[in-house]
């Protein structure tokens, strides 16, 4: 077993705007090895930007991104913000030193102190500017990270037999060898159940479940360390979404995998996440563990996201009511902003201190009882 | 028991390909009542939306409608001429699509597809308003003066042209309250809206929110809702806030606007509060009476109002309208019972096995001009099985008659190649193909089919007959009423450009698309997938539909969206009782909506029941199999997944199609097809395990449990 309390992927600050669109705003979170993490919200809320971030199909704005220690991708945003900010103080205090009634020499003297600690300040930030651009140049593909996307039709090229598809990654990593190759992909099909003789095919033979197992093989035959499924099961009827779950769950613990899960199907993110954050217009505004999520939401959205599931069960639909969000009525952040707060151990919601301690009190009673 | 709305009877579709003739729906029969929702829930390639399509007349070209009948509104929808399902389809019958993008034009800016279908609906309703009110009322007339052949067809005739105006006038009395009245609620919603925003500091560049508060507080001057001082004051209020409202938006301060706002908003609150009038009453009044109203409170004005439309001209055409119902269902009742001597004549002519050309045709035309005869014109609701039986019987005869004809070329053809097949045999080959089967028609089954729509009529008039002492003349009498009251409104509604775009822009928010005014100008592809969907939905409420046929709505989109787009639907099925067909593959979104719900597996009906049953008690291993492979929220085993893909349908299996897939499947499963066997009167399924010999399976563990659960619970799984 793999070790759980080891990160795998961190995410720091992400932040990835798109002009004035900001798509992701400030995410943070980590994924220990070994756990499926799901990420919920409803369209466009971010939830596959943070996805398509992580693995660098963007150029993401602000913040970095960790796999295994290592700073795989970085924005240099925050530090551009952060010299602007001080060269602005700079000149309020040069003005406010112009009016007060000091001695020329006196005056002098503080400029150039200031001057100099601005200078520093300045290329401190440079410096971190040119190591996060050099980081993020470095590493240009990362294979130990793979995708599951969520239109099996769209993402699967219909001019390719199944085997081309499955070994253009390892062929694109260097991987020369026509019988490994193969031997490779074939691996791969038997591990998603289909069988050899599928690889000669095309994508368009094959049904919409199966369709979406080629794209599992044509992520696990990289033999990745984390995979981020974006959406795998939304586009399948019913009964292949559970064969395409259960597959999932196969390899994650045959291969030890760990897997970012992207999904607005809760049900299906319930049952199989270890942990779930929610993100709401591109803020993660609650992340915990995924039974204690659903146990004691807080977050106002999260409550409302609870509310809006269907159940087989007719009784309680009919006395099932549903809860609206408005972030207007539910919050007052006009003097204090609010950040990412650990309520609970491991239990974040975003809110600001007020509410912080009306949540916390919310646990606190709702744990006695 | 309500009204049936629409009932389909084993229908049987088939699609030609180049691999064979793929059997998509196989003989199945349903009925959907007024006001429900039925769910047809089963795997993509069921036929499922087939089914929903043949509804609509939309198949595609490759089809073969091989049998059966759909009947909506006394017409066989499968038998309806193009011209006259252009009245039918979108109108009444309205359809939300799968897949969004391909029901919307791409070159066409969203706003004109949502009114398109308005402006030009909009007339021609008007148009079929103003003949059916005229149709009915001149066979009311003609009734009216039969039942009183002493008075005379003067007096009817007078009498109904009077209610022609006074209905009229009645409707748009009523048009003009409702449209104040509606405005005035709009209005007060948006102002308390504005009013949070502005107390919560947030009310920023929403000019128009102001503007629509003009416009619509401007709308609600009407006599029964703001009059009188009520009106100046409002209008007072509304000409300073436009004065002080641009220069504040730019100040981003709102003393005077809120200070305005408060004050309208109490003006309408009180003008909602108000009673409203008795309009039928008043359109008699005004019109009859020519003299303006007169000056008193509602309450004491209605009474009077009352008081002097019955004396005046109700009582009596009230009077007159019951006897000529009554006259009415006498007379045809009488047409009905030589029908059923008809029938029972002319049977002799179908009997045997020989039938004469001449005489079966002349035999059907008489039939025929009979049965059309004895329909009732004054009956509101149509009677399904009198109004198909022409068209029925016409085609079953031709059918044998065509299919004579055409059994000499097939059995020639047949002949032939079973020769040649026979003789490569003899000869000791073994040929690589086979004989196709014969394509002759089955002439005993269209024979007995003959007889069977026949049998069928006269069994249904027998019964009309018995239940003739019981029929509920004073709810006919309201039925017709209210009729009329429908195709005047009909008339009266008149649809401009603007109100089409005011009516879409309403729609957009209701269906919940923000910015509705930069949306209304923008192209398909500038929506996103969800966005799209909510168009279309929008799209296909806005003709104000009978039947809504939902062909899995919200498959794309995301679980709010899902619960604001169902609870949407669902409050247009009680506002406006709407009959819904809701089409779907997950059983989840299914428990919201549905009164009834029925599984489909390779083109049958699997099992059928209201919702309790088929959640509560699940019979078919197919509803099983759906169940369990579905997680909730405290599934924690391992999902049981359906192995194997559904069947080849141009090879349909002999015995149960999901044998197959079915680990509970017996042997007689493979042998032979398990029939409906009906478990409670609203439960049935299709399962050999439902016989009295079968072996007692229990239902997968995973479901008996979830039901247990929810049973514990009382159904309030996750309810803190």
């Amino acid at each position: 077993m793999p070790n759980k309390d080891e990160t795998l992927l961190r995410v720091e600050h992400l932040c990835q705007y798109f002009k004035q669109n900001k798509a992701v705003d400030d995410v943070s979170f980590e994924i220990k090895k070994g756990e499926v993490f799901g990420l919920v919200g409803e369209s466009g809320c971010g939830k596959t930007t943070t996805g398509r971030s992580i693995i660098k199909l963007y150029d993401i704005t602000s913040g970095s991104v960790y796999f295994k220690g290592e700073r795989i991708a970085a924005g240099t945003r925050s530090y551009k913000l952060n010299i602007e900010a001080a060269k602005k103080k700079y000149e309020d205090e040069l003005k406010e030193l112009e009016q007060s009634g000091r001695s020329n020499e006196e005056k002098d003297k503080l400029r150039r102190e200031k001057k100099e600690e601005l200078d520093r300040y300045i290329a401190q930030q440079k410096q971190e500017i040119h190591s996060a651009r050099a980081d993020h140049r470095k590493h240009k593909v990362v294979t130990d990270i793979q995708m599951i996307f969520q239109d099996p039709i769209a993402s699967l090229d219909p001019r390719m037999t199944v085997g081309q598809i499955i070994a253009e990654g390892l062929r694109i990593r260097g991987e020369k060898n026509k019988k490994e190759l193969d031997e490779k992909v074939y691996q791969a099909l038997e591990m998603v159940g289909l069988v050899r003789e599928h690889a000669g095919r095309y994508p368009h033979e094959f049904s919409g479940g199966q369709r979406q197992r080629i794209g599992v093989a044509r992520a696990v035959v990289m033999n990745p360390e984390l995979i981020i499924a974006d959406e795998p099961v939304s586009a399948l009827d019913v009964s292949i979404q559970a064969q395409v779950i259960n597959l999932l769950d196969d390899l994650r613990h045959k291969m030890g995998l760990t897997i970012l899960f992207i999904a607005h199907d809760l049900s299906v993110v319930k049952y199989f996440s270890d942990r779930i954050g929610v993100m709401y217009f591109g803020k993660l505004v609650e992340l915990a563990d995924s039974d204690e999520l659903f146990a004691h939401p807080l977050h106002p959205y999260t409550k409302s996201l609870l509310s809006a599931i269907p159940l087989p069960d007719p009784e309680y639909e009919k006395r099932r009511k549903r809860i609206t969000y408005v972030p207007l009525r539910d919050h007052d952040y006009t003097v204090d902003q609010p950040t990412l707060r650990e309520v609970l151990p491991g239990h974040f919601v975003h809110c600001n201190q007020a509410e912080f301690e009306r949540y916390r009190r919310e646990t606190g009673a709702a744990d006695e009882a | 028991m309500e009204e049936k709305k629409l009932s389909v009877n084993n229908l049987v579709i088939s699609f030609r390909t180049p691999g064979g003739k793929v059997q998509a729906v196989r003989n199945i029969s349903f009925d959907l009542r007024k006001g429900e929702t039925l769910a047809i829930v089963g795997e993509s390639g069921s036929g499922k939306s087939v089914t929903s399509k043949a509804i609509l007349g939309i198949l595609a070209g490759n089809s073969i409608v091989e049998g059966g009948s759909i009947i909506y509104d006394g017409m066989d929808l499968l038998k309806v001429g193009e011209d006259e399902f252009y009245r039918i389809r979108g109108d009444r019958i309205a359809m939300i699509f799968q897949d969004p993008l391909s029901s919307l034009n791409p070159i066409m800016q969203i706003g004109k597809q949502l009114t398109e279908a308005m402006l030009l609906k909009g007339k021609a309703r008007q148009k079929s308003s103003r003949t059916a009110f005229n149709t009915t009322l001149d066979r009311l007339a003609e009734a009216m003066a039969a039942a009183r052949p002493s008075e005379g067809a003067q007096k009817a005739s007078q009498m109904c042209k009077n209610f022609d105006r006074f209905e009229m006038k009645h409707i748009e009395l009523e048009k003009a309250y409702g449209e104040a009245h509606e405005a005035a609620g709009e209005a007060g919603d948006a102002i308390s809206d504005v009013l949070f925003h502005i107390e919560k500091n947030a009310f920023e560049d929403q000019k128009y929110s102001l503007k629509e508060i003009i416009r619509l507080s401007g709308e609600t001057v009407n006599e029964y809702v703001v009059s009188g001082s009520d009106r100046e004051r409002l209008k007072k209020l509304l000409e300073e806030l436009k004065s002080c409202m641009n220069s504040e938006i730019r100040k981003k301060e709102y003393p005077e606007t809120v200070r305005i706002l408060k004050e309208l908003s109490g003006i309408l609150e009180s003008a909602l509060k108000k009673e409203q009038p008795d309009f039928s009453s008043m359109g008699c009044y005004l019109v009859d009476s020519g003299k303006p109203l007169p000056d008193m409170p509602i309450a004491q004005l209605n009474s009077f109002l009352k008081e002097y439309a019955d004396e005046h001209f109700m009582n009596e055409f009230r009077a007159w309208m019951r006897e000529a119902l009554e006259y009415n269902a006498k007379t045809y009742n009488d047409k009905k019972k030589l029908v059923i001597d008809a029938i029972g004549e002319r049977k002799q002519t179908f009997a045997g096995t020989d039938w004469d050309k001449k005489a079966c045709q002349d035999a059907a035309a008489a039939l025929c001009s009979a049965v059309n005869e004895s329909i009732d014109p004054l009956e509101v609701e149509k009677d399904g099985e009198a109004y198909t039986f022409a068209e029925t019987l016409k085609a079953a005869v031709s059918d044998y008659f065509e299919g004579i004809q055409k059994n000499r070329k097939a059995v020639a053809l047949h002949d032939k190649q079973q020769k040649k097949y026979d003789g490569l045999k003899a000869r000791g080959k073994e040929p690589g193909w086979k004989v196709p089967p014969s394509t002759a028609v089955d002439l005993d089954l269209v024979r007995d089919n003959v007889n069977a729509i026949l049998d069928r009529m006269a069994a249904h008039y027998q019964e009309r007959l018995e239940n003739a002492k019981n029929v509920d003349f004073v709810g006919r009498m309201s039925g017709l009423e209210e009729f009329f009251k429908e195709n005047a409104s009909g008339v009266v509604m008149r649809i401009t450009k603007r109100m089409a775009k005011y009516k879409a822009l309403k729609l957009m928010e209701e269906v919940g698309i923000t910015e509705t005014r930069k949306r209304y100008r923008q192209y398909p592809f500038e929506f996103s997938g969800g966005m799209r969907q909510r168009i279309v939905i929008a799209i296909a409420l806005a003709a104000n539909p009978d039947i809504l046929i939902c062909d899995e709505p919200t498959t794309a989109l995301d679980v709010t969206i899902q619960a604001q787009i169902l609870e949407l639907i669902n409050k247009l099925k009680k506002d406006r009782n709407l009959s819904i067909i809701f089409i779907t593959h997950d059983l989840g979104v299914v428990a919201n909506m549905a009164d009834r719900i029925a599984v489909m597996y390779a083109g049958k009906i699997v099992e059928t029941g209201t919702s309790e049953d088929v959640f509560y008690s699940p019979a078919h291993p197919y509803t099983w199999a759906l169940l369990s492979a579905m997680p909730d929220l405290e599934t924690n085993e391992r999902l049981e997944a359906i192995p194997g893909t559904p069947p080849n349908m141009i090879y349909p299996p002999v015995g149960d199609a999901f044998a197959d897939r079915n680990k509970y499947a017996l042997k007689i499963d493979f042998e032979m097809q398990p029939p409906m066997f009906q478990i409670s009167e609203t439960h049935s399924a299709a399962t050999w395990l439902l016989h009295p010999d079968a072996p007692k399976v229990e239902p997968p563990k995973i479901v008996t449990d979830r039901i247990a659960r929810m049973k514990l619970k009382g159904g309030a799984i996750n309810a803190e």
